[in-house]
């Protein structure tokens, strides 16, 4: 998997964006503070990202990985387009809320995707190549 | 002959920022050399014919900020005046290799053409050729429309300041360069969101385009579907792209381009060529890549390269005569089904990246001027319209709020949101949350030369780091290492520069490298990132 070269100043930061009418992409940073915590093991290492649902949708499954892994996706709950995740990680046995994000918003599922797998530079991948 | 309806054909013309005025021979500004030879200049010498000869274009055309910039760069003119120079002695060379084999020589002479028209067009415009497109739009044969300023996918930056930053530096951009404000805009990748409607039209837009299901995808009926345009509640116009004319043209199945007796794109003359004839015109590490020479058609899917046969560009341009009939055809058929079911006349929106025409497909536009041609010669019941027009000129459209889409590959947000690239958006936040912060810190404060500069660049790098073009050369596995330390350089750039002006120690002499290459937007003002925006 591809990583960044260089490492630019961290900050605490939880981005949640619309990948599909199926995932969300999220990813995560922690400022030097808190990954001192994780490094000294006040924070056990597993984080938990769950997706809450500000007009009322239904439950969605927790997604954990282990505090460095940084990013991942999760399934768009049934019944919610429109999600914040929140990011938390266990201290002293109890899930302890560390980020928030953006609010973002799924796209419905149109269907007919090999129909419209022709637009823009795709041409170029698909058919010159 | 009354119109039966209309067409709108909308290219979208955008390169990423190419530049590197400290290295003679840098490989990407080949980008830009290859499509202002074989899209921009073509193109615009078809739209002068064709205005010249009474016709109409008629078309819309979006200019990217970026391509923009690198049309009015003169180191960059400078450079491509030597790309052509050095295609037109190859091709001198050329001529004498292929004396004695007339198949070939047909297709040399076609290149010395192109290289000659091209060469042609800069000097008679400085080099300039934003000239000529600006008086086109100025006498009214097509409309010039913008996209953000980076070209980013806009549903893809959380942040509403980097939204607005990107909205208000792209109609800033397009006053400066074309002289008036700017009234379309073009979305990267056609990607939609709902809450772009009000930036839109916050930052003076009258319309935009989305992709066709998300018509489909709106929450109220949309009983014309793509055939009319639209309007957002907050009075925002929007034109759905029709699928079936792009299909036409781009399907990978049945497409046009695909047909037999065009141009072979992958064989390339500098792979063919003997290694020492062809040296001095590879780069300067002697690596052979493409020149653009290429001598080649199609000749059947899926052949081998080396069974490829001699391009015919008699049989090439007949073909083109056929499928300009055919497209045209199937939007007659388009417009009298839909006024059969509708008791209406519609409108066809057919949206293009404009670099597919000559660069991908040799022959696109000698296919789009024969289209444009076609009608009035031979009189057909369509006609060409600008969105402008149409929407000064059709009865109120319907308001619709359509669905999150875009033109990507299945629809939505893959492309640039994959196990390819995802790696990049932490960089990208960064730089763009440091930015906000910055300016909001800084906006209202007096600031020495040096620190304006600074907070000024700094917010350049920024939006060139939010660009959709690394994320999608990432994901096609295409100068992906170039991409990715675009993408670090820019980000580590804003950063470095947004953390000096903080400390007071701006490194002056980094500052003013990075002025001179990294030029985009000389008028920007760090300010379009605040969080409250002065403009």
């Amino acid at each position: 998997m591809a990583e960044l070269s260089r490492t630019l100043p961290a900050e605490d930061r939880l981005v949640l964006l619309p990948k599909n009418p199926g995932l969300f992409f999220f990813f995560w940073q922690f400022s030097s503070g808190r990954a001192a915590a994780f490094l000294s093991g006040a924070f056990s290492p597993e984080i938990e990202l769950r997706l809450v649902c500000p007009d009322g949708g239904g439950p969605s499954q927790p997604v954990r990985a282990d505090w460095q892994t940084g990013r991942g996706y999760v399934p768009v709950p049934e019944q919610c387009k429109t999600c914040q995740a929140a990011l938390y990680a266990l201290r002293g046995g109890s899930w302890e809320k560390l980020l928030e994000s953006n609010q973002a918003s799924a796209p419905l599922a149109a269907g007919m995707a090999e129909d419209r797998a022709y637009a823009s530079l795709e041409f170029h991948k698909k058919v010159l190549s | 002959m009354s119109s039966r309806g209309s067409l709108m054909f909308v290219l979208h013309a955008h390169l990423p920022y190419v530049n590197h005025p400290q290295d003679s021979g840098f490989l990407e500004e080949n980008w830009f050399f290859e499509a202002v030879v074989e899209t921009y200049v073509p193109i615009i010498s078809a739209l002068e014919r064709l205005a010249g000869e009474g016709i109409r274009p008629g078309v819309a055309v979006s200019i990217s900020p970026t391509l923009g910039a690198m049309l009015e760069n003169e180191a960059l003119e400078a450079k491509l005046q030597l790309y052509i120079e050095s295609r037109l002695e190859l091709l001198e060379l050329e001529l004498s290799r292929a004396h004695n084999d007339p198949a070939l020589l047909r297709t040399v002479k076609l290149y010395l053409k192109l290289y000659e028209e091209a060469a042609e067009l800069m000097h008679k415009y400085s080099g300039d050729l934003i000239t000529p497109l600006k008086a086109l739009q100025h006498a009214g044969q097509i409309e010039i429309i913008t996209t953000s300023a980076t070209h980013a996918v806009l549903p893809l930056l959380a942040r509403p300041e980097a939204v607005r930053a990107q909205l208000a530096v792209a109609a800033e951009d397009y006053a400066d360069r074309f002289n008036r404000k700017p009234a379309g805009f073009w979305l990267p990748e056609c990607a939609y969101e709902p809450r772009l409607n009000s930036y839109l039209k916050l930052s003076g837009f009258n319309y935009t385009f989305t992709e066709s299901h998300s018509v489909g995808l709106a929450a109220a009926a949309a009983p014309n579907g793509v055939y009319s345009p639209y309007r957002t509640s907050n009075g925002l116009g929007l034109f759905a792209r029709d699928a079936a004319s792009s299909r036409e043209v781009w399907s990978s199945s049945f497409g046009y381009p695909g047909d037999p007796a065009y141009r072979e794109f992958y064989r390339d003359f500098g792979y063919d060529g003997d290694y020492e004839y062809v040296r001095p015109y590879l780069g300067a590490d002697g690596i052979r890549r493409p020149l653009g020479l290429k001598y080649h058609r199609i000749t059947g899917a899926g052949s081998d390269l080396a069974a490829k046969q001699y391009y015919d560009p008699e049989a090439a341009m007949a073909r083109v005569e056929a499928h300009a009939s055919d497209f045209l055809a199937r939007r007659m058929k388009q417009t009298d089904d839909f006024y059969a079911a509708r008791g209406a006349r519609p409108l066809i929106v057919s949206c293009y990246d404009a670099e597919l025409f000559g660069h991908w497909w040799f022959e696109g536009p000698a296919f789009l001027e024969s289209v444009i041609r076609k009608i009035r010669v031979e009189r057909l019941p369509l006609q060409f319209v600008t969105p402008s027009e149409y929407l000064n000129s059709c009865q109120e459209p319907q308001e619709l709020s359509p669905g999150i889409s875009s033109w990507g590959e299945n629809g939505y947000f893959d492309p640039w949101v994959n196990e390819t690239n995802d790696f990049i958006y932490p960089a990208v936040y960064a730089a763009t949350d440091k930015m906000i912060e910055t300016a909001n810190r800084f906006r209202n404060q007096d600031l020495s030369a040096v620190a304006a500069r600074a907070l000024n660049q700094a917010a350049r790098e920024t939006l060139l780091s939010q660009s959709s073009d690394w994320a999608f050369l990432l994901y096609i596995g295409s100068h992906a290492a170039y991409a990715k330390g675009r993408l670090e350089d820019h980000a580590a750039n804003a950063v470095k520069l947004l953390g000096e002006v903080a400390e007071k120690k701006v490194d002056e002499a980094a500052l003013a490298a990075l002025e001179q290459k990294n030029s985009v937007f000389p008028r920007l003002d760090f300010r379009v990132f605040a969080s409250v925006s002065k403009f």
